[in-house]
C-alpha cells in the first residue's frame, strides 16, 4: 500500500503540475522536439548518405574483397583473356572499346563518348579518350574534324560472363545480358543510363561503328542498367562483340579489365602464364583488391562525427529552450515544492516526479519527432522515389530512432531536472517565512 | 501525563551573509494536547524561526525538543516529512494555496502527498468535512484568485486540519486580515483545539492572543510567561 499510495501520488502531482504548466510543457515540447528533429534527420541523412556512396562504390569499383586486374594493352590480350574467362563463373573481363552509333562519317554529338550534358562543348582540335578505368584524355587531332551529325559515341564494354555478381548494376528496363547459348550475329547492347538518354533525346540511326572494326553492324537494344557511371556504356558479350573486332589484328584502342573473386587464384595464375607466354608485358599490369568499406571507414567516421557534432549542437539549442523556460518558473516552483514538503511530501519523491515528468515529455517528444522523421523518408521516397534512385526502399536507419529517443531523453532530463533540483534545495523555511 | 511538545534550552544561530546571528538562545515550552499558546514579540524577534523549529522545517543548533516523550532534536528529513504530514498543521499569514488547484484541491494537497493513501471517494468525503468544518463546504471548486482573503485562509486551516493533526502551528494568521474576518479564523483554528488539538499561535494582535489558554513573549531569544494557563 505504501509504494502504491506513493505511485498514486505521484500520478496526481505530476498531472496537477502539467495541467497548471499547459504552456510551459508545450514550449518545452516544440524546441525538444525540434532538437530531437534535427538529431534524428541528421542521423538518417548520414545513414543514407553512407550507404549510398558504398552503393555508388559498389556500383562502379566492384563490391568488397573482388580482385581487379588491369592487363596491358597488345595484340593477344583481348583474345587470350576472352577465350581464358569463356564460361567461367568467378571471373569475368570486361574489354572496353569506343564505339560511334548513328549516321557514318560524321562527329557524334557527344564526342569522346563524354555525358551529353558536356556535348558539344570540346570545341575545335580536341578530341576526348576515356579508357577503362574512367580516366579520360584530351588527345590532339591532326586530321580535320568531320561534320557534325546524328550519332552517339559511347564506350563499348564486352563481357566474357555476368559482371553483376561484382558490380551490383540496377536494372531499369528490359533484360540483362543472356551468356547461355551461341552469340548472336547482330550484337544485343544493354545501355546505362546515360547511354539511353542520347537515343531517348536524339533520333540516331542504328548503325554501330566500333574502332577499328571492319564491317558495320546493326545492335538490337536489350535493356537498361543503372552501372553508377556518368557516360555513356553499353555492355555487350565478349564473343558477339568479336564478331566486329578483327581479333589478328590487334585493336590498340581496346582496353581489358579483369574482375576476379578472391577464390580465383588459379584461373588468375593460368591466365597470367599465358599473357606471358604470348609475349604480353605483364609487368605493366595492375592489380587491385577492392576495399572500400575500410578504405572509406574513416572518411565516413569523421562525416558522422562532423553531423552528429552538429545534430549536438542543435539539441543543446533545444536543452536551452527547456532549461530557459524551466528557470522562468523555478520561482513558482520553489513555492509549489516548499508548500508540498511542508504538508509531509518527501523531497525524494518530488525529485522522482518531476524526473518522471521530463522522462515523459522527452520520451514522446522523440517519439513524434521519430515518427515524423519515418513519415518525412516515407513522404521522400513516394515523391521523389522514381527521380532519385537513392532514396528507392530506404530503410529509416534505427540507429537514427535510437540517437532521437536518447537525444529526447538527455534534454528531458537536463532540461527539467536542473530547476527542479535547484528548486527542492531550497530549505522550506526560506520559502514560508516571507 | 507526558506533553506533546517539550523544548528545553533550544538554541538557533542562522548564518546568512554577513555576521552568523545568535536568533534562540535558550527557549523553553511546554504544550498539553488541547493546550492553545499564543506567542508575541516584536518583529524580527524570531517567532517564525521558533515555528519552523517546532514544525520541523529546520532543526535546532542545540537543546532538546521531545515531541511526544520521543527525542526528535536532530530527526533526519525522512522521518520529518512523515512527521510533517502526521502530527502537524500549518497556516501563514501569506495563505499559501497553489492558485491554479481549486479549494477541494488544495485542501487534498495534505492527503495526496506520498504519506499512506486514501482512495478518491474516501478523500473527497474527508476533504469536504474539513471544509465544511471551517464553513466554506460551498466554495469547494472555487480556485484562490476568486476568493476573499478570509475565505483563502478557511482553505488553509482547512488544509492543516484534514489530517487530523496534534499540533496546529499558526504564525501570523489574521495578519493579511482585517478584524473580523480574522475573529472567524481565530475561531476556526480554537475550535480546533476542542478535540485535543495543541496550538501555538504567533500573532500581534492582544486580542486574539487573549482568546488562547496561555501567552508567551519572544525577547532577546528567549521566551518569558506573560500570562500563566490554567493547566498544571
Ligand atoms: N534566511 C535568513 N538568513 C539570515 N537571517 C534571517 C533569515 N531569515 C530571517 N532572518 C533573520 O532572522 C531574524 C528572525 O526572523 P523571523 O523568525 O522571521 O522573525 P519574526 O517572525 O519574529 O518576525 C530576523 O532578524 C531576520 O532578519
Ligand atoms: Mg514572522
Amino acid at each position: 500500500m505504501g509504494l502504491s499510495g506513493r505511485f498514486r501520488s505521484a500520478l496526481i502531482i505530476g498531472g496537477q503540475g502539467v495541467r497548471a504548466r499547459k504552456l510551459r510543457t508545450f514550449l518545452s515540447m516544440i524546441s525538444l522536439f525540434l532538437g530531437v528533429l534535427a538529431v534524428v534527420t541528421v542521423q538518417a541523412g548520414a545513414e543514407i548518405a553512407n550507404r549510398a556512396l558504398l552503393a555508388d562504390i559498389e556500383l562502379t569499383r566492384g563490391k568488397d574483397g573482388t580482385i581487379q586486374v588491369g592487363l596491358p594493352q597488345h595484340e593477344q590480350t583481348v583474345p587470350i583473356a576472352v577465350d581464358t574467362l569463356r564460361g567461367q563463373s568467378d571471373a569475368v573481363a570486361a574489354v572496353s572499346t569506343q564505339a560511334v552509333i548513328g549516321e557514318p562519317g560524321v562527329t557524334p554529338i557527344n564526342e569522346g563518348g563524354v555525358p551529353f550534358e558536356y556535348a558539344g562543348q570540346s570545341v575545335g582540335r580536341g578530341q576526348y579518350y576515356c579508357d577503362g578505368r574512367g580516366a579520360c584524355y584530351s588527345v590532339e587531332s591532326t586530321e580535320a574534324p568531320a561534320p557534325p551529325g546524328k550519332a552517339i559515341e559511347l564506350q563499348i564494354v564486352g563481357l566474357t560472363g555476368d559482371i553483376r555478381p561484382f558490380r551490383p548494376f540496377y536494372a531499369e528496363a528490359g533484360r540483362w545480358l543472356d551468356f547461355s547459348g551461341e552469340p548472336s550475329l547482330s550484337p544485343g547492347l544493354v545501355l546505362n543510363r546515360e547511354a539511353a538518354k542520347g537515343f531517348g533525346q536524339y533520333r540516331v540511326p542504328a548503325e554501330m561503328r566500333i574502332t577499328g572494326a571492319s564491317v558495320n553492324s546493326t545492335p538490337r537494344i536489350l535493356g537498361v542498367v543503372h552501372d553508377g557511371q556518368s557516360r555513356p556504356v553499353a555492355y555487350v558479350r565478349a564473343d558477339e562483340l568479336d564478331n566486329w573486332l578483327p581479333a589478328a589484328n590487334g585493336n590498340s584502342g581496346a582496353s581489358s579489365h579483369l574482375y576476379l573473386s578472391p577464390s580465383a587464384t588459379r584461373l588468375e595464375q593460368t591466365l597470367n602464364g599465358r599473357l606471358a607466354a604470348a609475349g604480353v608485358p605483364m609487368e605493366q599490369s595492375y592489380r587491385d583488391v577492392v576495399n572500400s568499406k575500410e578504405r572509406i571507414g574513416g572518411q565516413l567516421a569523421l562525416m558522422r562525427l562532423i553531423f552528429l557534432g552538429m545534430a549536438a549542437l542543435v539539441l543543446l539549442i533545444g536543452v536551452a529552450g527547456i532549461l530557459n523556460v524551466g528557470l522562468a518558473t523555478v520561482g513558482e516552483r520553489i513555492e509549489e515544492f516548499a508548500l508540498r514538503r511542508a504538508v509531509g511530501t518527501p523531497r525524494l519523491l518530488l525529485a522522482g516526479i518531476v524526473l518522471a515528468e521530463t522522462l515523459i515529455i522527452g520520451l514522446l517528444t522523440a517519439a513524434a519527432a521519430v515518427g515524423v522523421g519515418v513519415a518525412g523518408l516515407e513522404a521522400a521516397e513516394l515523391l521523389f522515389g522514381s527521380r532519385e534512385p537513392m532514396l528507392q526502399g530506404v530503410q529509416f536507419p534505427w540507429q537514427a530512432g535510437v540517437a532521437g529517443v536518447i537525444a529526447g531523453l538527455v534534454a528531458g532530463v537536463l532540461g527539467g531536472l536542473l530547476p527542479a533540483i535547484r528548486a527542492a534545495r531550497i530549505p522550506i523555511a526560506t520559502v514560508m517565512r516571507a | 501525563m507526558t506533553p506533546l511538545i517539550q523544548l528545553t534550552n533550544l538554541t538557533k544561530t542562522l548564518k546568512g551573509q554577513g555576521e552568523p546571528r545568535s536568533i534562540l538562545s535558550g527557549v523553553d515550552l511546554t504544550l498539553h494536547a488541547g493546550e492553545s499558546v499564543a506567542i508575541l514579540g516584536r518583529s524580527g524577534s524570531g517567532k517564525s524561526t521558533l515555528l519552523s523549529l517546532i514544525g520541523l522545517f529546520d532543526r535546532p543548533d542545540g537543546g532538546q525538543y521531545l515531541l511526544g516523550g520521543s527525542d526528535i532534536t536532530r530527526v533526519p528529513e525522512r522521518r520529518a516529512a512523515r512527521l510533517r504530514s502526521d502530527e502537524f498543521g500549518f497556516v501563514f499569514q501569506r495563505f499559501f494555496l497553489l492558485k491554479h488547484l481549486s479549494a477541494a484541491q488544495n485542501v487534498a494537497m495534505a492527503l495526496v502527498n506520498g504519506q499512506g493513501w486514501l482512495p478518491r471517494r474516501k478523500r473527497k468525503a474527508t476533504v469536504m468535512a474539513a471544509l465544511e468544518r471551517v464553513g466554506i463546504a460551498h466554495l469547494a471548486k472555487h480556485k484562490p484568485p476568486r476568493l476573499s482573503g478570509g475565505e483563502q485562509q478557511r482553505v488553509a486551516i482547512a488544509r492543516a486540519l484534514v489530517r487530523e493533526p496534534k499540533v496546529l502551528l499558526a504564525d501570523e494568521p489574521t495578519g493579511a486580515l482585517d478584524t473580523e474576518t480574522g475573529a472567524l479564523v481565530i475561531d476556526a483554528l480554537h475550535s480546533a483545539t476542542d478535540r485535543g488539538c495543541g496550538l501555538i499561535l504567533v500573532t500581534h494582535d492582544h486580542a486574539h492572543a487573549n482568546r488562547m489558554q496561555r501567552v508567551v513573549r519572544l525577547a532577546d531569544g528567549v521566551l518569558v510567561t506573560e500570562r500563566q494557563g490554567v493547566f498544571p
